[in-house]
């Protein structure tokens, strides 16, 4: 396969979400613009500009209409995606480094940073769906995480939770509607922060990225770990494909480590593992730095990868990819027909 | 990807710039329709160095119909807004390009594969090569390592019996194979001073210095300037014959530069030149005296 590079920032990504259908790829790194890119051909749409310091995330509604991004600005904006004009913007005491819209678009989340005597808060503003009415300015539910500050977190299905990852390697379960600590459990190595959390196409279970080398596969009901997925290196995101029973993951070592290690020591690869037998079925190389971010295509067909080194990777799946079955599996195709 | 040439491929930025500049003196682009379904596209462009170039491409165009959600379809008319509202329909060539291939290939035993193809290379040779070898003594043919060989010290090895065996110009002969095989033997490159076949200072051998013989030439220094060669020479043909007296001198100015060498016939004399010699004053300086070390 024949990658795509996007090279439309000029620092190191933060994150790059695809929209539901697949075609739009809006990419943030730590130099204040937010790029959304056609996934087909890598044809940058166009670039959204106010924010005044690096963005940590964002994230785009299920109909593409708008999108959020979070800020060390201490801000969230809200965007048409169409024209690029910023909507609206809330403005937090400290920097904001997870937003995720719900299923169905009506609420935002954000995770702010815990600094400056300020706790790490998870906030839930409701959206209104239309992009001509004024947005609220309220906030619907403010959780406080007291204890270790949340560094990730998403809503599960029908927006029943809302799903958050520590700092010390613990995930918690939230009531969505009243904000109160359900579960906590510690997942991940204890004091290795777990630095990203993506959901399975169904938001029933999610797979978490940590420090720790490790990714896991967790259920959103009762936060059992499903799965897990071993790599030699720390991790710093972690996807689930679509269509095909793989994860994604990605990393390297920490980008101030670079330069005292070697390249080929350095590990800047996808690796992708099979979702359910964990097992490693291959790598993708071609990044220079560590990769911060993997996306996988909601239609199944591409993932893209962003790097310290600046560059988005889409990367359009061959034949091989989706021929790809393990034994048993395929004795079961054979079994079906 | 399966279009190889997407139609906007005539309207290239790089073309576009070149014919609006030139558009007056150049002929216009042609497209010719082959019988075979594809197309010939003749440009004329000027070059760097002004000169006119013509680029003929044959071109197929494949049509590739996908059907996309009405949504996505729309969204791919939007115009571009941001830093992208000046670019043109299509990837801008600054921000988009296609990587080099990656084979991505999933496969269960993918770690297995990974291994063995990095030590292929040297390791899985190596072992092929010696998978039905065994070890043999050079020295007794017996199964262990020539360096363990109980006849070590007592023993020449096997093949080199008979060449030690020779009588005559023994030593010559094992002095030249061994240079032959050290300089041949590795294949790289010895530098010619380290070459075991020659003396080390024989490199210059022939010119007018061949003689010299570096091993009874004493260097004198702190030499007043007004010293002369013949002075030198006077003083020291006391002590032996005196073959060679070099004394420096500015080429302009034509006085000594203060050091000089003086070159005996004879080994022992140049040893009680420099005894004595040393510490003589000489034209109200200290003369000191010492044997000239070896040019490297």
């Amino acid at each position: 396969m024949r990658p795509i590079l996007l090279a439309g920032h000029e620092r190191a990504l933060t994150q790059i979400k695809y929209n539901l259908d697949g075609d739009l790829i809006f990419s943030v790194a730590k130099d204040q613009q937010i790029c959304v890119w056609f996934s087909h051909n890598g044809e940058r749409l166009g670039t959204y500009h106010g924010h005044v310091g690096a963005i940590w995330t964002v994230d785009v509604d299920p109909t593409s209409t708008y999108i959020a991004s979070g800020s060390a600005d201490n801000t969230i904006r809200m965007w048409e995606v169409k024209t690029g004009k910023c909507l609206k913007t809330w403005e937090f005491p400290t920097a904001v480094k997870r937003v995720e819209f719900n299923e169905d678009g009506t609420k935002l989340l954000g995770v702010t940073e815990k600094r400056m005597g300020y706790l790490s808060n998870i906030v839930v503003i409701d959206i209104n769906p239309d992009i001509t009415a004024e947005q609220t300015d309220e906030r619907s539910l403010t959780i406080v995480c007291d204890e270790s500050k949340a560094t990730v977190a998403g809503w599960s299905q029908a927006s029943k939770y809302i799903i958050a990852g520590h700092e010390d390697g613990s995930v918690s379960q939230y009531d969505a509607k009243t904000g109160e600590l359900l579960d906590n459990v510690p997942i991940h190595e204890l004091d290795k922060p777990i630095v990203d959390l993506q959901w399975s196409p169904d938001r029933t279970y999610f797979i978490t990225a940590c420090r720790d080398k490790t990714a896991k596969l967790i259920s959103a009901r009762d936060l059992a770990t499903l799965k897990t997925y071993v790599a030699d290196t720390p991790l710093n995101s972690a996807t689930i494909c679509p269509k095909k029973d793989f994860v994604i993951l990605g990393g390297g070592q920490a980008a101030m480590e670079v330069t005292t290690t070697s390249g080929r020591q350095g590990r800047f690869e996808a690796r992708f593992y099979h979702k359910i037998f964990e097992d490693e079925i291959g790598r993708v190389r071609g990044h220079f730095g560590p990769l911060n971010t993997v996306a996988a295509d909601p239609t199944g067909r591409s993932y893209a990868s962003g790097g310290e080194d600046g560059y988005v990777r889409v990367h359009h799946f061959d034949k091989s990819y989706f021929d790809f079955n393990y034994e048993v599996e395929r004795e079961r195709l054979n079994r079906s027909q | 990807m399966a279009t190889t040439a997407p139609p906007k491929a005539k309207h290239d930025w790089a073309d576009d710039d070149d014919i609006e500049e030139t558009s007056s003196e150049l002929p216009p682009p042609q497209t010719i329709s082959n019988k075979d379904g594809t197309k010939t596209i003749i440009t004329y462009r000027y070059n760097d160095q002004g000169q006119k170039v013509k680029t003929t491409r044959r071109v197929r165009y494949i049509t590739q119909t996908e059907t996309v959600n009405p949504r996505v379809a729309a969204r791919k008319t939007w115009p571009k807004f941001g830093l992208s509202a000046k670019d043109p329909p299509g990837p801008a060539p600054d921000t988009t390009s296609v990587g080099e291939n990656i084979i991505f290939r999933p496969s269960v035993s993918w770690r297995k594969d990974a291994k063995e193809e990095g030590a292929d290379a040297n390791a899985q040779a190596m072992k092929d090569k010696l998978k039905d070898k065994k070890v043999k003594c050079r020295i007794c043919n017996g199964e262990h390592f020539t360096a363990r060989c109980p006849y070590k010290d007592t023993m020449a090895p096997v093949g080199e019996t008979t060449a030690a065996e020779a009588p005559a110009g023994l030593a010559d002969d094992l002095g030249a194979a061994a240079g032959a095989a050290g300089a041949g033997k590795k294949g790289s490159y010895v530098p010619p001073a380290l070459r075991g076949d020659r003396g080390a200072g024989e490199r210059m051998g022939g010119s007018k210095y061949g003689e010299r013989d570096d091993f009874a030439t004493l260097r004198v220094t702190n030499v007043s300037e007004m010293a002369e060669e013949q002075e030198l020479r006077d003083m020291f043909e006391r002590f032996g014959r005196v073959t060679r007296v070099f004394l420096a001198k500015d080429r302009e100015t034509g006085m000594a530069k203060g050091f000089a060498f003086i070159s005996f016939a004879d080994h022992s004399d140049a040893v009680t030149a420099c005894q004595k010699m040393d510490g003589f004053g000489f034209k109200h300086l200290i003369l000191r005296v010492e044997f000239a070390k070896k040019a490297q």
